[in-house]
């Protein structure tokens, strides 16, 4: 368990987070929406203590559309404990791992690491996003107690005045909610307790207490007045649900409630706990690769690749890809093809399995996830215009992240199979061209070894 | 408006490589076969310097190969073409693309020049004297089926214009005066081949330039209407006219300044083998076929040439080659003005970055029901009716160089059921180049086109005002949040077109 702050520090020390004071003007909304559309490093605003030190793009913060030494996995997978390099499939895998249910509980309980302030909730200053009124927190953990447990759900809201919250929760977790229950927010936790949260929400998984989860056994806890919360949490909130409840409408939305409904609740802050030199996550709303997206397309991606490799008695999927470029509205799946066939059985089940997509491009599995871009290129290459480009008759259930449908709607579903036909003689198959593939393994090696004495710069490390 | 004069030859490109600290000139002597390519295709991958090989084996008259020169930086792949044609430094990709139209719009004539100005005349060789087996082609894939001349410019006659054709084919060297060239019916040069000189049972006459400069080099990729010279329109891109001289074997005009001018005639009725060659698609493609035949009569060259080329395949993905970078930086600003000429309501036609010759983008407006199938219509079946398979249609704001809102608009965007147009169904012509189409699909037939139909696609991925947000704040909060990130040590190249989506 890795915690925040921590994982920050892991950030900077493989260079890929840079520190700033907080700006005045612009919102900090501003600047992270801006490195986020360059694919910029993840960022600290550091302040002089006197309001909540943030960062922002912490999980993913880059597209895979130009070659880079880091994926959008990464972030999140150091965040994990994965590796500083982390594999695309382990950090899913480790991500399932959060959420699958345990035997028995191994939870361990470790003392607050906030204190008690004397602050109230606007007192910690969250940033306020241009055009919006009131200062906004994103990427928070709400803790429910009961008697069996506690349940964790993802919370974002905006801060109302000095004790109240309007926050943005699943709709699922008010079932357990009445006026006046003490529920707990925590800002700042370890990645595997967000990203859990994420995963448990969007698959629908929240009616178990996080206790029978892989993620109580992996985060240590400190009961609260809500439920339990990460120990190391970077601020905690303790709060009652409100005895007035308005309907609104308007609030903005994390990527989550794209997948399961959300519901306005309003929240009296009671206490505000916060560590020193406290740092949270934020992330604008809306723009390309959020972290609130990132958390949900990885969150879906692992669950649909447990899927696909537990249904057949074996494991043919490599890979499954959510581009958060894409924001769910398409998937890529690399894949053995088992038989002549296979590749639409695995794309229809895909789609069986989620209504977030309605185009699926299955590639070979030699493919590396890392290297997106050849599936960029293999998807028109590989395919043939006509015969490998397959639509459905337009009367299946409408997907939900295109723009195009409207409620009530049926749609066509498209899937592209840029693999090789399994029953091609193998004098058909193109080899690729490559430095592995174009060349023998002596001229190779010598090049590798002469790299450097012949004048050249670059690293050799990565996928060629 | 221009800062300084573009580089007209080929060796003041090198010479605007050498001032950007871009190439590296390697010392050491290095094979032709497959080592040169194998460092330019790891040079490619790494974004790399422009690797120079100045000693290169068995090499006659000091001869010299420069591993895909005009391979753009990952990132700006038009940087090196803008400054060397002489544009503004730093340019966005959709400025430069204007500034390259601006140009165009503006040919300039070539000029003649007598050969004892020519520097392609400094050593001229004929006859029996003439061989290609005295320069160092590369064997660049294994598996290729044999040496290429492949960034050359092929000069070949044009009865409706008043200069010559020049078109863009790779030359595979059988012997000391023969070659097999790369002609598929559908393309000019080959068409005037095919149905004019072969059917005449006459030789067609041509010269091969090699290094003849950016400019040159890119008017032989684009497509020039009939009528109208490529030397014109090179003359244009470069702000100068281009000096031409007289070949010594035939009446063809070649650039003055090219690093070497093979001389010859395509003869009809005659085949050789040309491939298997590890081609655009990023593969090897197969099986060998049958083209036409190159008889040499002259080679001329200046003195220790430098003979570019470029290693086919390795322009796909992540990486950049010469070809990738020639369809971007030019053929994507021509194709950009040829449509707008057409009248087509088109902000840009821009090659997709992972595959470039398959797959365009074009911004644009709907600007009246059934636009984009016309404008599908108009280009399958006139310059992209070879080559090109697919179109990708995004909103007149979006920029088609930035990736990332491209596959957001077809995530987003693209209808299956009503936005994915498959056109002429088993009906277009096509290249026997790809790699979907079985060895007997692709055939061996006698005009380099394949023996069986194929089909082209169109992607209507515009978004009917629904896309999602891009940027938060106004732009004079942006620019300010750049600043506080460029203090903060952020470098400043990360925000490039790359940082958005819209142009």
């Amino acid at each position: 368990m890795t915690a925040f702050r921590n994982h920050l520090g892991f950030l900077r020390k493989t260079d890929d987070l840079e520190s700033l004071e907080r700006p005045e003007s612009p919102s900090p909304q501003v600047v992270a929406a801006e490195a986020l559309r360059a694919n910029g490093p993840a960022l600290q605003f550091t302040t002089d203590g006197s309001s909540l030190g943030l960062a922002s793009g912490v999980y993913g913060g880059v597209d895979q559309l130009q070659r880079r030494d880091r994926c959008p996995w990464t972030r999140l997978g150091i965040g994990l404990g994965v590796d500083r390099d982390p594999a695309y499939v382990d950090v899913l895998e480790a991500l399932l791992a959060l959420g699958r249910r345990l035997d028995e509980r191994d939870v361990t309980y470790v003392a607050r690491a906030a204190s008690t302030t004397d602050l109230n909730v606007r007192d910690l200053e969250f940033p306020t996003p241009p055009d919006e009124t009131w200062p906004r927190f994103t990427l928070g953990v709400l803790s429910v107690g009961a008697d069996e447990g506690s349940y964790w759900a993802p919370i974002h809201g905006t801060v109302i005045d000095d004790r109240t919250l309007r926050a943005r929760v699943p709709g699922a977790i008010t079932d357990r909610l009445e006026q006046g229950d003490a529920v707990s927010v925590a800002l700042g936790v370890p990645s595997e307790a967000l990203a859990a949260t994420y995963l448990l929400a969007v698959t629908d998984r929240l009616s178990t207490p996080i206790e029978d989860r892989g993620v109580g056994a992996a985060v240590p806890v400190v009961p609260t007045a809500g439920g339990v919360v990460p120990s190391s949490a970077e601020v905690v909130l303790e709060t009652t649900v409100a005895d007035q409840q308005p309907e609104t409408r308007s609030e903005k939305r994390e990527f989550w409630e794209r997948l399961v409904d959300g519901t306005t609740l309003t929240l009296e802050v009671d206490d505000v706990f916060a560590r020193d030199d406290a740092v949270v996550p934020f992330t604008p709303l809306g723009v390309p690769l959020s972290d609130d997206l990132l958390l949900v397309t990885l969150a879906t991606a692992a669950t649909l690749f447990d899927r696909v490799n537990s249904y057949w008695g074996v494991s043919p999927v490599e890979w499954l890809l959510l581009p958060v470029e894409g924001r769910l509205g398409i998937c890529f799946v690399a894949t053995e093809t088992l038989y002549a066939g296979f590749e639409w059985q695995l794309a229809n089940f895909l789609f069986s399995l989620s209504d977030c997509f309605d185009k699926v491009v299955v590639v070979d599995g030699e493919t590396s996830p890392r290297n997106f871009g050849r599936v960029l290129g293999d998807i028109w290459v590989k395919a043939h215009p006509s015969r490998d480009w397959l639509f459905s008759e337009p009367n299946a259930p409408s997907a939900r992240m295109p723009t195009y449908h409207s409620e009530g709607d049926t749609g066509a579903r498209l899937y592209v199979d840029a693999t090789w036909d399994p029953r091609w003689d193998d004098e058909y198959i193109a080899p690729r061209v490559s430095v592995t593939d174009s060349y023998p393994p002596e001229i190779r090696d010598a090049v590798f070894e002469s790299w450097a004495d012949l004048g050249f710069e670059s690293d050799l490390e990565g996928d060629l | 408006m221009s800062d300084r004069v573009a580089a007209r030859t080929f060796r003041e490109f090198l010479d605007v490589l050498e001032e950007g600290d871009e190439t590296n000139r390697v010392a050491d002597e290095i094979s032709w076969d497959l080592e040169a390519s194998a460092i330019t295709m790891l040079a490619n991958e790494l974004d790399d310097r422009i690797p120079v090989f100045e000693r290169v084996e068995s090499a006659v008259d000091g001869a010299r190969l420069v591993g895909d020169p005009y391979r753009g930086p990952r990132r700006r792949p038009w940087d090196r073409f803008a400054r060397a044609l002489g544009l503004d430094a730093g340019l966005s990709g959709p400025a430069y693309y204007e500034a390259v139209i601006d140009r165009l719009r503006s040919p300039h004539e070539p000029t003649v020049v007598e050969a004892s100005a020519a520097p392609c005349k400094e050593v001229v060789r004929t006859g029996d004297a003439a061989s290609l087996l005295e320069f160092p082609w590369p064997y660049i894939h294994q598996g290729d089926g044999g040496r290429y001349a492949n960034l050359a410019t092929l000069v070949a006659p044009d009865p409706d214009g008043d200069w010559e054709n020049w078109s863009h084919h790779r030359a595979m060297i059988h012997a000391a005066s023969q070659a097999s060239v790369l002609f598929l019916a559908g393309e000019q040069v080959p068409n005037l081949y095919y149905y004019e000189y072969e059917r005449r049972d006459e030789p067609m006459p041509v010269a091969l330039a090699i290094g003849a400069g950016p400019a040159v080099e890119a008017a032989s990729r684009m497509w020039i209407p009939v009528g109208r010279s490529e030397a014109a329109f090179a003359g244009g891109l470069q702000d100068a006219p281009v000096e031409l001289v007289e070949c010594e074997t035939n009446d063809l005009h070649v650039p003055a300044s090219a690093e070497v001018v093979v001389e010859g005639r395509v003869l009809p009725n005659e085949r050789l083998d040309e491939g298997p060659f590890g081609d655009y698609f990023g593969y090897m493609n197969g099986p060998r076929r049958s083209m036409p035949v190159l008889e040499v009569d002259a080679i001329t060259h200046r003195r220790s040439p430098y003979l570019p080329f470029c290693v086919e395949g390795s322009g796909v993905g992540y990486s950049r080659n010469s070809s990738s970078t020639f369809q971007t930086a030019a053929s994507g600003p021509d194709a950009t003005l040829g449509l707008r000429a057409a009248g087509f309501d088109v902000e840009m036609a821009v090659p997709w970055d992972f595959t470039s010759r398959i797959v365009w983008v074009i911004a644009t407006e709907r600007s009246y029901p059934g636009t984009l199938h016309e404008l599908a219509n108009f280009i399958f079946t006139t310059w992209g009716m070879l080559h090109i398979d697919f179109f990708v249609f995004v909103d007149a704001d979006v920029n088609p160089l930035d990736p990332r809102a491209v596959l957001e608009a077809i995530a987003l965007h693209a209808d299956p059921d009503r936005d994915f147009h498959q056109f002429g169904v088993e009906r277009m012509p096509k290249v026997p180049l790809n790699i979907y189409q079985t060895p007997d699909e692709k055939g061996s037939a006698t005009v380099g086109t394949s023996k069986s139909k194929t089909a082209k696609a169109y992607v209507d991925a515009l978004s009917d005002g629904s896309r999602p947000v891009q940027t938060i704040g106004d732009r004079t909060e942006r620019e300010r949040a750049r600043e506080l990130l460029a203090e903060a040590g952020v470098d400043e190249a990360i925000f490039d077109h790359h940082a958005g989506g819209d142009r």
